[in-house]
């Protein structure tokens, strides 16, 4: 089955690009030039993946993000032309689950788009426990009692990640590594932000995390199983 | 509410005296007006009360003693016409004839003397029985007249005798009183002596009231005169203040400072305009880099495309096909160096620091850039005695800066061997990066750090820099509070020393590592490459490896 992504860019001559080597990549490109039209197109496709530049006319990349991720948890990698701090922050906040610095070459988003897509990965398909909180691998689901808890794909992997092996204590390069499959050293800010988000979901209170907890100076492990 | 949430603000109240009381120790201290103002006070005070008391005093004194004349003369007047009478008197031994004399004697004391207390004893103890009866009338009582005035007057004839005494009053208090007392002869039966006691109250009113005004007019001149040292002291002392104001505002400059105003703010418009022109162009310039990212994208994008199927195309279009990829990758670089530039240049870089080791991240980065210096046939060589401990700082800047020297000696070292070193002290670590290459001249070696430099432009250039590599490293340096030096010497290669200080501290005088390695002119031809290149004051050296 052939991904369908979702190219929003206003850059008609990027956006034609990306669509070139998407389609030799063998994925199934669909474009969107106009941030107001986004959501919508969003809607009608249904995309696997969501590129979404940042900075875009009608409406920003950023209220985007945050609209579609209000109704999906769809994978949403950022084009951005800035690596300031302030902006890169602002967009994985509003929900993006990676981003790419224009320029950017075919190679590097391809692999960003494979991770995004990539299915449960090797986790253990079983049924694992986190705290109060119990993960079901492979019906892709997370309870805390009978409550379900609404995971985007990328907080589940990293759950899962930190949940199947809850003697480690993961280094955020660890996690950049087996969540986001940066193998070179890539931006730590992408795992703080999104352990953050995961733990507004997860914890009961997010400012006393139980299932996600920090070790200072290290990185983060899963909480132990009450 | 219970009873000892009741009692807290009272003890805290007691307490109260206390900052109260040092408040007031240190006004005293530092205030000028305060101390004179109490010190006029307390003095004035003290001399008020001492002329105040003085003067009661006196006007006590006056008043008994004048009041007593005026008795003593009331009594010798009343003794005189007494003992006249007494002498004339027929009495003929008939004790109802001395009564009766008695009594008119008494009378006319009374209406001459001015006092109704009257006292008349007997001075003789022989019994007698016509002599008439001691009598006390008007509220005279026996123990108002004491033993040793009673001796006095029957001692002495002639004499008259007074003393103070204090006279019961209907409340059980005493008022002043005074009593005079003389002795009078009687027919038949001897001498009397009379006593006339008299009471002092309205002169004792007298001095209340002078007493009462005396405080009154004395409280009244202590405020008065506290005013009026205040309004003098104001007068003094704020000219006074506004001179000490003046002439420290004189010292600091600010006097100086507003006069030159007028021409300052002139030369601020200026100043700022100019400043305004410099963001302007510095956002300029990063907007630029902005925008031609995206363009940037798609060339980048279509030129990897092209360069991944170069097999497919013939010999001329794949050559095309590879240089521009290549130049694509280094106008991209260069692109990323301008944006870092002006991002230096608008004060907009932040660090984002993490403890790091200096000697492992030069370890990291000569691994990284081993096969760059394979290829030219460069041997790298990591010399760390220090700077292991981790020390704060932005790793990602530092690594940045550590690749930009180390590829620049690969570049320039001719192929012979490079040294890294790292060492640290109390108060920094260091990193130096040693090549035997061509090096440079003084002036040449002076223009490094300036952007889009070259020292030498026939060079061959096989990295592709872009000029702005050094320039970014020395702001990357400088950010972080460190130092960016560099020796070279024509044929005896180039010294790169970057030096970082430790956690918030200041540099010290001297970096861990010297710029000029003092290796006495010798060019790494007459150490020969297989031999060991000494480095001064490290002992061990351990070979940097992959």
């Amino acid at each position: 089955m052939t991904s369908r992504i979702l190219v929003v860019d206003d850059d008609t001559a990027l956006a034609e690009m990306i669509g070139i080597v998407l389609r030799t990549e063998g994925f199934d490109p669909v474009f969107c030039g106009d941030g107001a039209a986004a959501v919508d197109a969003w809607r009608t496709e249904r995309p696997d993946l969501v590129l979404l530049d940042l900075m875009l006319p009608g409406m920003d990349g950023i209220e985007i993000c945050t609209r579609i991720r209000s109704e999906s948890g769809v994978p949403i990698i950022m084009l951005t032309a800035r690596t300031d701090t302030a902006d890169v922050v602002r967009g994985l906040e509003s929900g993006a689950d990676d981003y790419i610095v224009k320029p950017f070459n075919p190679k590097e988003l391809v692999a960003r788009i494979r991770t995004r897509l990539r299915p449960g990965a090797d986790a253990p398909s079983e049924t694992l426990r986190v705290g109060d909180v119990v993960v079901d691998v492979a019906a892709h689901e997370v309870r805390r009692g009978s409550e379900a808890i609404a995971l985007t794909p990328l907080e589940f992997e990293l759950l899962v990640a930190l949940a199947s092996k809850p003697q480690q204590v993961f280094s955020r390069e660890m996690l950049l590594e087996q969540v986001w499959g940066y193998h070179y050293k890539a931006d730590t800010r992408l795992v703080n932000v999104h352990v953050q988000r995961l733990r507004a979901k997860v914890e009961v209170d997010p400012d006393n995390p139980k299932i996600v907890t920090t070790v200072r100076g290290v990185g983060y492990r899963a909480g132990a199983v009450v | 509410m219970s009873a000892p949430t009741a009692s807290i603000p009272v003890t805290g109240g007691w307490r109260d005296w206390r900052p109260w009381l040092r408040h007031l120790a240190g006004t005293w201290r530092t205030s000028l007006r305060f101390r004179t103002l109490a010190l006029t006070l307390a003095l004035t005070a003290f001399t008020i009360l001492g002329a105040f008391v003085t003067m009661a005093l006196a006007i006590q004194n006056d008043l008994f003693e004048s009041r007593v004349d005026q008795v003593q003369t009331a009594v010798a007047r009343a003794m005189a016409s007494t003992q006249d009478t007494l002498s004339s008197a027929q009495t003929d031994g008939d004790s109802a004839a001395l009564e009766d004399l008695m009594k008119a004697t008494l009378t006319s004391m009374t209406r001459q003397a001015g006092t109704t207390m009257i006292a008349a004893v007997r001075v003789s103890n022989d019994p007698s029985v016509i002599a008439p009866q001691d009598r006390y009338q008007g509220g005279i009582q026996p123990e108002m007249i004491s033993p040793g005035l009673r001796e006095s007057v029957e001692r002495d004839v002639e004499q008259r005798w007074w003393q103070s005494i204090g006279l019961p009053t209907d409340n059980g208090s005493e008022r002043p009183g005074v009593v005079v007392g003389q002795q009078a002869v009687f027919p038949d039966v001897g001498a009397y002596e009379f006593y006339f006691a008299y009471d002092l109250d309205s002169e004792a009113q007298t001095l209340r009231f002078v007493q009462v005004t005396l405080w009154l007019v004395g409280t009244v001149l202590i405020i008065l005169i506290g005013a009026i040292s205040w309004v003098v002291l104001r007068t003094v002392t704020v000219p006074i203040a506004r001179a000490a104001e003046t002439s420290a505002t004189l010292a600091a400059g600010d006097l100086l400072g507003r006069s030159f105003n007028a021409m300052a703010d002139s030369i601020e418009s200026q100043i700022k305009e100019l400043a305004e022109l410099s963001l302007v162009q510095q956002r300029f310039v990063s907007d630029v880099s902005h925008e031609l990212r995206t363009p940037l994208t798609t060339i980048r994008l279509a030129s990897d495309m092209l360069n991944d199927q170069r097999d497919t195309f013939d010999a001329t279009t794949a050559r095309a096909a590879e240089l521009l990829h290549a130049q694509v990758q280094r106008f991209e670089v260069l692109l990323t160096d301008l944006l870092e530039i002006s991002r230096y240049d608008a004060g907009s870089v932040q660090l984002e620091n993490e403890p790091t080791s200096l000697a492992h991240l030069a370890e990291d980065v000569i691994a990284s850039m081993q096969q760059l210096a394979d290829q030219h046939g460069t041997d790298v060589r990591l010399v760390a005695p220090g700077g292991y401990s981790p020390v704060d700082m932005d790793p990602r800047r530092v690594r940045r800066i550590v690749r930009n020297l180390l590829g620049n000696a690969i570049e320039h070292g001719e192929g012979r061997p490079i040294v890294v070193t790292v060492d640290s002290n109390q108060n920094a670590v260091a990193l130096g990066v040693r090549d035997y290459g061509l090096g440079m001249s003084s002036a040449d070696s002076e223009r490094v750090f300036d952007r889009f430099w070259r020292a030498d432009p026939s060079r061959k250039r096989t990295i592709g820099g872009t000029g702005l590599g050094l320039s970014i490293a020395l702001g990357d340096a400088r950010l972080h509070g460190g130092t960016l030096s560099v020796w070279s010497d024509l044929g005896r290669g180039t010294n790169f020393v970057l030096t970082l200080p430790r956690q918030g501290g200041a540099l010290g005088a001297t970096s861990p590592i010297a710029v000029d390695p003092g290796d006495d002119g010798a060019a790494l031809e007459e150490l020969g490459l297989t031999q060991p290149i000494p480095i001064p004051h490290i002992t061990t050296t351990p070979e940097g490896t992959a």
